[in-house]
């Protein structure tokens, strides 16, 4: 089975025939419905409508993309199995470019370390994580991958580490149900003149306690989401951005850098005892889309070809 | 307040001090003084000295003083070592150095085309590919990096080696080409070969490492004893070997366990006998399969590396180290795997022909809770050193740990013949009568099979003691739970399942998940407005009434409006009258249907009563009431005349609504 089958596929997404609920193809009848909102207000109704076609296209996607993402993962299993590992790397990305997970993520992780891309492993391993921070597998990996490549585990403040707790997108939606339960149950009970009830006092104080309790792991998240790490073996630290510039020190693969800002081409880190400038391509964040890793750097591509 | 100053002595001496150490000074100064003014100069035309100033002047010399006399600031112990280095030398200019050993060959015959530069390996940027000519078999060798010392410099040298081999005679030329050094080119001069039937006498063949191997098929953790062997030249000249590495994929060299030896040995098809420079060291596969090696090392001359062992009359030769990097022909290894299945307790990778001596105990008499030492000798061939004791079994009678792997060097350990296991065995009951046998096998290349070699149990005597065994056992878990802990960790298997799944950009750093939060809040702010509306209309019910009013009236209206299309003029007449009803009703504390004519000309201005509404106020009502209440028919036919009128009255009791 090749790869390209998969890239070749479709997303039903793209298909016209799957317009969301309320619109018609093109060419196609329109059937007159006695609908009372178009008679009434138009204009909303389908604004409505759009909405709610966009909301169901959006979990309808999520749910198709499950499906290649799945034969992809069953092709990279097997090509691991059979010791193809870039092969089975490259499948596991496509897997988890598609659709995001952390079992997936941690076979890429183990798929690039038998590689010998121990940057990429790191990598994949930490976005296991940051999807499933109960994943011990892909923590377990990370320990040994750190431990065999004597390289420090990123430094974490406390609110990183409240962050870590839980999957990086839990927090928003328990903050947002929080915050909204606290603030219903504390005024839509006056409005709709209910009797005022204990329970709904103490879901309001639980709802606001997990609201305020939740602040710092939004702020974790923000600083995590600019935690990146080193992709390549010996990757330069620049002193300015530019190609000529002289090099404080060299970053092994899969070295935590944190992002300070972006200029051109190149961004500005600190790594664990000094800061400089990397090229954007020879590091990858912890929150950024997986996919695949051209296994030999720009840089030393270039000077090959020199 | 007048400030009184002491007038400024104009002599000196009267300052004179008195304090031995001043008076010194001052008395220099007063013989430097003398001798200027024999030239007719004064020093005070320079400088006037006085007391105050020489105690300046000691305060900033003494303390220079003391500091330059005082031991230099300890330094780093690494970073003294490192500045005792010599200076490797990378600022010279690159000099490539490239040549044919020998320069004339036979037809089939083999010789080195060796280029040394005198840079960092590091630091060249050496094509994958020379430009060899096409009837020149070319061939890459070895490659290395060696430092010699030249002055206070340490000068790297290079050299890259290839097999060249041509099949007919003639003159070839490997064209000058360029390489990168240091990012800059060096131009690698031409070189030339000959080929002849008939080499001329003089030339030396090439020199060339022998790589001897006892086998070349073995198992996998096999460990053999490799042989480099650098012959001597026919004048009975000896070089040692440096750096000497084994090239290759699949196994791994213990260069601990290296020694080197010059011994006479046969040579050649016609098995001369020459002295040679032999270095050994233990060969170990680590992959199944076919694999290719070869030797290479440096010709260092008469620098010996280490200790050496000469059997025989030869010797190291003289002269100055010539640093020539020699390399042997490959040697093709067939690794097979052990066989699965088969296995026997205890075996820890130990392949090869092994033996246990009789194991020994530290005392045969002990209390319960008491440590007793075993010590087992293995002995055999093979990697000794390296040998992994078996894992002591866990057993509810007995503690036993293995003891942490004995310091003695790899050399000695290979030169004794054995290796020594250590177990430290406590007994957590006086029920035994021996030590438990500890399963210990390696497998025979020899015989194909494994050897069971467990550690045999042997005879003890255990006495009661004061700690119990429950004790005992908790402090054993609790040790066992550290060790569980502190176990080091490996990479996992595949996960049979994507998981949890999400997406990676976080969610509130997304556009849409701010608007997400719009509807909850529109949805309270309605909920908000509403009440604040319902709140109002429940403290003014007059508007409440009023909003009631206008809703009928625009009904009723419609009504009126389809009953005058339809030519109906009873229903018209109806509405009309119901229409104005509940057009006034709000006004009155009345039900709209109790209302009459003379109700809704209240709510008409004088003027309007007395013109057309009111007229028509009253034509609707009587001719209505007339129709309903009369005993004989009564026509409301032309009533329909009146709607533009009817319709007017019923504007201004909307707009009075409405206001």
């Amino acid at each position: 089975m090749r790869l390209s089958r998969f890239r070749n596929r479709e997303t039903p997404l793209r298909d016209p025939s799957l317009h969301p609920a309320g619109e018609t193809k093109p060419g196609s009848k329109r059937t007159a419905t006695p609908c009372a909102l178009e008679r009434g207000a138009p204009a909303t109704a389908r604004r409505l409508s759009l909405a709610f076609g966009v909301l169901i296209g959006f979990l309808f996607s999520f749910a198709v993309n499950a499906e290649p993402a799945d034969a992809l993962f069953r092709y990279a299993t097997n090509a691991f199995n059979a010791g193809d590992y870039p092969q089975a790397a490259a499948a596991f990305a496509q897997a988890a470019a598609l659709h995001p997970a952390s079992g997936t993520l941690q076979n890429l992780g183990n798929a690039e370390w038998q590689s010998g891309r121990p940057g990429p492993a790191i990598v994949a391993w930490e976005q296991a994580l940051w999807l499933d921070p109960l994943n011990q597998f892909a923590r377990n990996n990370l320990r040994f991958a750190r431990r065999t490549a004597q390289i420090e585990s990123p430094d974490l403040n406390w609110s990183e580490v409240v962050s870590s707790w839980l999957p990086a997108n839990w927090w928003a939606w328990v903050a947002g149900a929080s915050l909204w339960i606290a603030v219903g149950l504390s005024t839509v009970p006056g409005m709709l003149r209910w009797r005022k009830a204990a329970w709904q006092q103490a879901l309001a104080a639980f709802g606001l306690a997990i609201f305020l309790l939740s602040i710092p792991a939004h702020i974790g998240i923000d600083s995590r989401a600019k935690l990146g790490f080193i992709l390549f073996k010996d990757v330069p630290l620049r002193l300015t951005a530019t190609a000529e510039a002289q090099f404080i020190t060299r970053l092994a693969a899969g070295e935590p850098v944190r992002i300070e800002r972006a200029k051109g081409g190149y961004l500005l880190v600190r790594a664990s005892h000094t800061s400089g400038w990397i090229r954007a391509n020879e590091i990858k964040l912890i929150c950024s889309l997986p996919g695949s890793i051209p296994s030999v750097d720009p840089e030393a591509r270039t000077a090959v070809n020199l | 307040m007048a400030i009184v100053r002491h007038p400024k002595p104009e002599g000196r001496m009267p300052n004179r001090p008195k304090g031995g150490l001043s008076r010194c000074v001052f008395g220099f100064c007063v013989d430097v003084r003398m001798q200027f003014r024999q030239f007719g100069l004064r020093i005070s035309a320079f400088f006037r000295p006085s007391a105050f100033g020489f105690r300046i002047l000691l305060l900033l010399i003494v303390p220079n003083l003391c500091w330059s006399q005082s031991p230099p600031a300890s330094q780093d112990p690494m970073m003294q070592l490192m500045l005792s280095q010599p200076k490797i030398d990378v600022d010279s200019a690159v000099v490539p150095v490239s040549s044919f050993d020998p320069p004339i060959i036979r037809p089939g015959e083999e010789a080195t085309f060796r280029v040394t530069l005198n840079a960092l390996e590091t630091a060249i940027d050496w094509p994958d590919k020379i430009p060899a000519p096409e009837t020149l078999s070319c061939r890459a060798g070895a490659r290395g990096q060696i430092l010699s010392m030249s002055g206070p410099l340490l000068i790297p040298r290079t050299t890259f080696n290839y097999r060249v081999k041509a099949a007919a005679t003639g003159e070839f030329t490997i064209p000058e080409f360029n390489v990168a050094v240091n990012g800059k080119s060096i131009r690698i001069p031409a070189t030339q070969l000959q080929v002849a039937t008939a080499v001329p006498p003089g030339i030396a063949p090439a020199q060339q490492l022998l790589f001897e191997l006892p086998t070349n098929g073995l198992f996998v953790g096999q460990t053999i004893r490799a042989r480099v062997v650098l012959p001597g030249s026919p004048g009975g000249m000896i070089q040692s070997l440096g750096q000497v590495q084994i090239n290759g994929r699949g196994f791994v060299v213990d260069q601990s366990s290296a020694h080197a030896r010059i011994e006479a040995i046969p040579i050649g098809s016609s098995r001369r006998t020459v002295s040679a420079f032999v270095y050994e060291m233990l060969l170990t596969p680590i992959a199944t399969g076919k694999m290719s090696l070869f030797a290479q090392g440096y010709a260092v001359g008469n620098r010996v590396i280490g200790g050496i062992i000469i059997s025989g009359p030869a010797g190291p030769g003289g002269g100055q180290p010539q640093y020539t990097l020699v390399d042997s022909d490959p040697v093709i290894l067939e690794v097979r795997p052990l066989p699965r299945g088969s296995e026997l307790p205890g075996f820890t990778g130990a392949v090869g022909v092994y033996s246990v001596d009789p194991p020994e105990l530290s005392t045969n008499v002990v209390t319960v809770g008491e440590p007793v030492k075993l010590k087992v000798k293995v002995r055999g061939e093979g990697n000794l050193a390296r040998l992994v004791p078996p894992q002591p079994p866990q057993m509810s009678n007995w503690q036993i740990f293995a003891d942490a792997t004995e310091n003695t060097p790899s050399q000695i350990i290979q030169a004794q013949g054995f290796v020594t296991f250590g177990y430290t065995l406590i007994p957590l009951t006086d029920k035994d009568k021996a030590t438990p046998a500890i399963p210990f096998s390696a497998f025979s290349p020899d015989h194909g099979a494994y050897d069971d070699l467990t550690i045999p149990s042997i005879p003890i005597t255990i006495t009661p003691g004061n700690v119990t065994a429950a004790d005992l056992r908790t402090v054993l878990q609790a040790a066992q739970l550290d060790a569980e802990l502190e176990k080091d960790p490996v990479l996992s298997g595949l996960a049979v399942a994507p998981g949890l799944a999400g997406g990676m950009v976080p969610v509130q750093q997304r556009g849409w998940f701010p608007l997400l939060h719009v509807v909850p809040a529109s949805a309270l702010i309605g909920l908000w407005v509403w009440d604040r509306r319902r709140r109002f209309m429940e403290t003014h019910p007059e508007l409440v009434l009023r909003r009631r009013a206008l809703r009928a009236l625009r009904r009723e209206r419609r009504c009126l409006e389809r009953a005058a299309r339809a030519r109906d003029s009873a229903a018209f007449a109806a509405g009309a009258v119901k229409a104005m009803q509940l057009a006034v009703a709000p006004y009155y504390p009345a039900e709209p249907k109790a209302l009459v004519g003379a109700d809704v000309l209240m709510m008409l201005s004088d003027q309007e009563q007395a013109g057309s509404p009111g007229r028509t106020v009253r034509e609707i009502f009587s001719r209505t009431d007339a129709a309903r209440f009369a005993a004989g028919s009564t026509s409301t036919n032309e009533l329909l005349r009146l709607k533009p009128e009817v319709e007017g009255v019923l504007d201004r009791l909307e707009t009075r609504l409405c206001g």
